[in-house]
């Protein structure tokens, strides 16, 4: 009965125009400047693990280029040392004597030739300073 | 109503949002804060590796800091056969590739062992071919191999490692353990590819580096004149020392056979002998200088005393003795010019057998010298109560006696700078990292001993000069220095018969230039040259008179033999064609073959086009003139040399009786001059 009775009534819906345009948010100055400090201490501390994180990466990439470069070193100084090695290796006075003697013709000077000389200016000290670490001391 | 539909589907998104990061960082901080270490144990497990890393060997330089031994990176082929997919495809194309028989491979690859040597130390072209390959299970491992660039030169010195550069000979056994370093095992991280990003901390007791005293271009010149020496006699074995006898330094010590350290596989022994050291031999004639030195040092005899040589024959203890000559009355600088045997044996019998003994001693045979080379003998001696009745006339003419060449070069050298025994030495310093290392213990440098004093030195250089002047070593003379030297040629003992062969002989001359200030004391030897004659003065003193007249300039020694005024040629290539075939074994990477000897000096063709000659005017000789200082005393002859420039050495006492250079020589300024100052009755007899 009691339904019946309900669904008889008839319910009027009326419009109410409500303006709130003039209405403004108040937002306080307070939580404002929180929320502020908030985000920017978080930026800060995450700017500091992402640094963080950045250098130990950075770090590790650099180590693999310095063993790279070590790497790179070991072979030109063993570069240098073979090219040291075919340096003694042609300096051999054996080979040197051979080609003097075989293919530019020299000989020993004979017991009439003098091997020292008058030097002129200039050539002198060169000659001094050429000859002076061959003196036993 | 919906509304709260809204609501609640928002909360229960949210709480599963919610649950799963909680789960998330949840596990995050369980598998940071919990398990940190297990995880982090378990990486440090993945990228850390221990390696032994071994050192570089150190190099060998002579003293100019010109390298005679180094090391070199190969590559050394390694296999481990349970990688490999095709044996039987791997063994064809290695065995190809690097020249190894094929069956000798197979046994290799078929072992069980996870790591089978292929071949150690590889040519780089060999390895770039089987690099090429790019077999499965075959791979490399760098290894260093020792090179010796001047291959011969100097090879008894430097001496030879093994396949593992184990010092084996020479100085590379002498200092192994500091040319080698110490091997030390250092920690790497690596990433899953085997990249290091952290190669661990740098060797801290790399090899050390070893300068001789030895001279590249010296070393040279000795070996070459042995060779020819050799070449010319066709004797078996000699040896060429040559030596500082102001410091006891070797600047070249050379032997023959030599050998080539880079392939000495099947080198025999006799050829890896270091002659020098090792080499026991009766010093014949030779020897007469400790003799007469003994003599003078304990003022028993005179330079002008005249001993009768009973005309080339005694009889002591039973042995009759016989000079090469038969000689007269000979005074004791014909004694020894001449080598008199008699006359020897004379000044010996006057010393007595202890003294005698302790001069030997003196000069350093019997003992080891301390020289920094591996296997020295320290020669024959008896003991004195071991002494026959003779002995000390065979000791005195040098039988009876053993030495060895480096002991008899040292004793000389002691003559040779005024009585001063110095330790011979060939290496000069140690250094690692660009720094020298003290030498200690054994390698180092010594205090010298006092053999004989400076006046008996003094005398004695005088009457080896004698030796060249008008002896037996007349072909040792040298052309633009004075020198003085003693000839030895002594008997060898017949293995067969037991007795000295009459035959067979060691030619030795020992000698120094130039008397006045000795630059070098050079010592050949010569075991058993063919041919007539064989005389140390025929055979050995013409070596030395070519070594030290190549040798002297080259040290920039002054000529203190006054030499006229002489024009200067030099020759300039002919113009025959270019014969480039002699060169081609000195490319670097063919260390191994043999050389060939060295061509004899071609003469010049006849008939060949002349080679141009320049001709310019020179002026040879210094500009001061020695004037004659006999009779003067001690303050004149110091003040008239400080006055001309010179540099006086007195030697004696009272008034000036001889002078080296002779009065009238030219010399240049700063030249030493000795001056001995005798009494006043010497001076008289020699007037008259």
């Amino acid at each position: 009965m009691e339904k019946k009775n309900k669904a008889m009534m008839v319910e009027f819906h009326t419009v109410k125009r409500i303006d709130n345009s003039r209405l403004r948010r108040h937002i306080e100055p307070a939580k404002l400047r929180n929320l502020y400090k908030t985000v920017a201490l978080g930026g800060v501390v995450a700017m500091c693990f992402m640094f963080y994180i950045y250098q130990h990466f950075r770090c590790i990439d650099l180590s693999f280029q310095l063993e790279d470069l070590k790497g790179k070193q070991e072979q030109a100084a063993n570069l240098n040392g073979k090219l040291r090695l075919n340096i003694a290796t042609l300096r051999d006075p054996h080979r040197i004597d051979l080609i003097a003697r075989h293919q530019l013709g020299l000989t020993e000077p004979g017991p009439t030739q003098v091997r020292e000389y008058t030097n002129f200016d200039g050539a002198e000290e060169a000659s001094v300073r050429y000859t002076r670490p061959n003196r036993q001391p | 109503m919906q509304q709260e539909k809204v609501h609640v589907r928002l909360l229960l998104i949210a709480g599963v949002v919610l649950l799963w990061m909680m789960c998330v960082f949840g596990r995050v901080a369980y598998l940071q804060l919990f398990l940190h270490s297990d995880y982090l144990a378990k990486a440090s497990r993945q990228q850390r590796r221990t390696l032994e890393i071994t050192p570089k060997r150190g190099a060998i330089y002579d003293r100019n800091m010109h390298p005679l031994a180094m090391s070199v990176p190969v590559h050394s082929v390694f296999a481990v056969p349970s990688e490999i997919k095709d044996m039987e495809l791997a063994t064809r194309l290695l065995a190809g590739a690097l020249g190894i028989p094929q069956a000798t491979l197979r046994e290799k690859l078929e072992s069980p062992s996870n790591f089978v040597w292929i071949q150690r130390k590889v040519t780089p072209e060999k390895e770039e071919a089987i690099r090429s390959l790019n077999l499965k299970g075959i791979d490399f491992l760098e290894e260093y191999q020792r090179n010796y660039p001047k291959r011969e030169m100097a090879a008894h010195v430097l001496g030879f490692v093994d396949v593992d550069e184990k010092g084996l000979g020479g100085i590379e056994y002498e200092y192994d353990n500091l040319i080698r370093g110490k091997s030390e095992k250092i920690v790497v991280m690596a990433d899953a590819h085997q990249r290091w990003y952290d190669g661990g901390e740098a060797q801290k007791d790399r090899g050390a580096s070893v300068v001789l005293t030895i001279d590249e271009k010296i070393q040279y010149i000795a070996e070459r004149e042995l060779q020819a020496a050799i070449a010319k006699t066709r004797a078996p074995a000699g040896t060429v020392i040559v030596q500082d006898p102001n410091t006891g330094a070797i600047l070249a010590l050379a032997n023959w056979p030599r050998f080539n350290p880079n392939a000495v596989t099947d080198v025999p022994n006799e050829a890896r002998m270091d002659r020098a050291v090792s080499a026991i031999y009766e010093p014949g004639s030779t020897f007469k200088l400790v003799t007469l030195a003994a003599a003078f040092d304990q003022n028993l005899i005179r330079a002008d005393e005249v001993f009768n040589c009973e005309n080339g024959s005694v009889l002591v203890a039973g042995h009759r003795i016989h000079d090469h000559k038969a000689y007269g009355m000979l005074t004791v600088s014909d004694i020894l010019a001449n080598s008199s045997d008699v006359g020897a044996i004379k000044i010996a019998m006057r010393l007595g057998s202890p003294k005698f003994y302790d001069y030997i001693h003196a000069f350093g045979f019997g003992s080891l010298t301390g020289v920094d080379l591996p296997g020295e003998s320290r020669g024959i001696l008896r003991r004195l109560e071991n002494w026959g009745s003779f002995s000390i006339g065979s000791i005195s003419m040098g039988q009876e006696v053993g030495v060895t060449p480096v002991q008899l070069a040292t004793a000389v050298s002691s003559i040779a700078n005024g009585g001063l025994l110095y330790k011979p030495h060939v290496v000069q310093e140690i250094r690692r990292a660009g720094q020298a290392v003290p030498l200690d213990g054994a390698s180092s440098i010594t205090e010298p001993k006092r053999s004989i004093r400076p006046e008996t030195a003094a005398t004695l250089r005088r009457l080896m000069e004698g030796v060249i002047l008008h002896g037996t070593g007349k072909l040792a003379r040298l052309d633009g220095w004075t020198a003085a030297g003693k000839t030895g040629t002594a008997q060898k003992i017949d293995p067969n018969t037991g007795r000295y062969s009459p035959t067979k002989v060691i030619a030795s001359f020992t000698g120094f230039a130039p008397i006045n200030n000795p630059a070098v004391t050079i010592l050949i030897s010569i075991d058993s040259p063919e041919g007539w004659p064989h005389g140390g003065g025929d055979v050995a003193a013409p070596v030395f008179k070519r070594i030290a007249e190549q040798v002297l300039p080259y040290l920039d020694v002054a000529r203190d033999v006054p030499v006229s005024p002489r024009l200067l040629q030099t020759s300039y290539r002919n113009e025959t064609q270019i014969d480039s075939s002699a060169v081609e074994d000195f490319t670097p990477a063919n260390l191994e073959l043999e050389t060939s000897d060295v061509p004899e000096r071609q003469p010049a063709e006849k008939g060949s086009s002349k080679p141009k000659e320049v001709t310019v005017a020179v002026e040879e000789g210094g500009d001061i003139t020695v004037p004659d200082f006999t009779g003067k005393t001690m303050r004149e002859v110091t003040e008239g040399c400080l006055k001309m420039g010179l540099n006086p050495v007195l030697v004696g006492t009272s008034l000036a009786s001889h002078q080296i250079p002779a009065p009238g020589s030219k010399v240049r300024r700063g030249t030493k001059v000795t001056v001995e100052f005798g009494k006043a009755a010497d001076l008289a007899a020699k007037a008259r």
